[in-house]
């Protein structure tokens, strides 16, 4: 299925900082939306802030326009603000989006673990994020940094315990 | 005296006030009796035909005379210009409000004709964009808040709260400033040649999609 995109995609002076402050909070909650359901549907977890300019989302070639780097890092501290973004580093070139945070992945996940009567059973994370039983779960496919994280909070929840394994980490869903 | 065209009214003015006194009276009262007769007796076609108007007030802008300088005044009242005005005045304020919360207030004067001319009706006199630039400059004049923005080759008719001072209000090119000030317009830097403004308010696809008030909103303040 296609991405639709909002009617602000194809107006030239959303991809220019606007300079009037109660302008440019209504444009940056905007660019927030458009973020975040636009890697949703690619289902793409992270960027690179330079090759982030020559993205689709951040340049519409249609109407030939783009996000500076500059507004770019903006809109990011924005998502950041928010909760809905991570730094990889300290010279902030890369990042995570996420556009569905670790508590809400997690209760996703417990879901499915517990209508399937599987409380109690061992998982390792592969076959959480890439076994055929979890196929036609939203959280299939989640990389893996992702899903440590949503283990994470449901640890801290009381509903799961992390393992170290031989050959790697796994979980135990209570 | 009756030759149109630019300073005729102002000429017309030095040429009577260089008359003495008791021969300018006397003079002043011919004229009046004059256009009071070609009134009455045009009376119907004023009302009617808009083109009719336009001739009408520029034969008495040659004459140095407003029609429409009081509300209530001996030409208003003989012609019923005054009050044909008047209700397009009111008219026009009506499409403003109605309209506000969609376009924040900027409607272009070809869209402002097209709606008055359907409020009007089948058998309502007919009504011109000329009409329509007269009636807007009444209402400037009371104060109600109106200004007419020159685009292009037309107009962009402001319908702004009182509170705004309208002196800020100047041409849309040199009006930028203040249109990016008062959140009504977005720059795009990156077009071709100069920095560009955009009016969320015009924007066509933004228009042609029947956005919903909160919608609308969403983009003008």
């Amino acid at each position: 299925m296609s991405f639709e995109w909002p009617w602000q995609y194809n107006f030239p002076p959303f991809f220019t900082l606007q300079p009037n402050v109660d302008t440019r909070q209504k444009q940056l909650a905007a660019w927030c939306s458009l973020v975040l359901s636009y890697f949703r549907h690619r289902k793409l977890y992270t960027v690179d802030v330079l090759e982030a300019q020559e993205s689709p989302v951040f340049n519409n070639k249609k109407i030939e326009r783009k996000l500076s780097v500059e507004a770019i890092q903006v809109v990011f501290e924005e998502l950041r603000k928010k909760g809905n973004l991570e730094w990889m580093d300290k010279n902030k070139t890369r990042c995570l989006i996420m556009w569905r945070r670790p508590e809400e992945w997690g209760k996703l996940i417990y879901q499915w673990v517990s209508k399937n009567g599987m409380v109690n059973s061992v998982f390792t994370l592969y076959e959480l994020s890439n076994g055929d039983d979890t196929e036609n779960e939203e959280f299939h496919g989640l990389e893996d940094w992702m899903l440590l994280r949503s283990l994470q909070a449901l640890q801290t929840e009381g509903k799961a315990e992390i393992i170290t394994m031989d050959d790697g980490k796994g979980v135990k869903f209570f | 005296m009756h030759r149109r065209g630019v300073g005729a009214g102002a000429i017309a003015k030095k040429k009577l006030a260089e008359v003495p006194p008791p021969l300018f009276e006397l003079l002043n009262k011919t004229f009046k009796t004059h256009l009071e007769e070609f009134a009455s007796k045009h009376k119907q076609e004023i009302r009617k035909s808009s083109q009719f108007r336009v001739q009408f007030q520029e034969m008495c802008a040659t004459i140095g005379v407003d029609p429409l300088a009081s509300g209530k005044g001996f030409w208003s009242e003989m012609l019923g210009v005054g009050d044909f005005y008047y209700e397009l005045g009111v008219q026009i304020i009506e499409v403003c409000l109605a309209l506000k919360h969609r376009n924040g207030g900027l409607i272009t004067l070809d869209e402002l004709h097209q709606r008055v001319l359907k409020g009007r009706g089948k058998f309502a006199q007919d009504v011109s964009q000329d009409d329509l630039v007269r009636a807007i400059k009444k209402l400037k004049a009371m104060g109600n808040g109106f200004g007419m923005i020159p685009v292009g080759g037309s107009y962009l008719v402001q319908s702004v709260p009182a509170e705004l001072n309208m002196d800020h209000t100047v041409v849309l090119q040199l009006a930028e400033d203040h249109l990016l000030k008062e959140g009504l317009a977005w720059l795009d830097s990156q077009a071709a040649g100069e920095p560009q403004y955009w009016l969320p308010a015009l924007f066509s696809e933004l228009s042609s999609r029947d956005v919903t008030p909160e919608e609308a909103n969403q983009m003008t303040p």
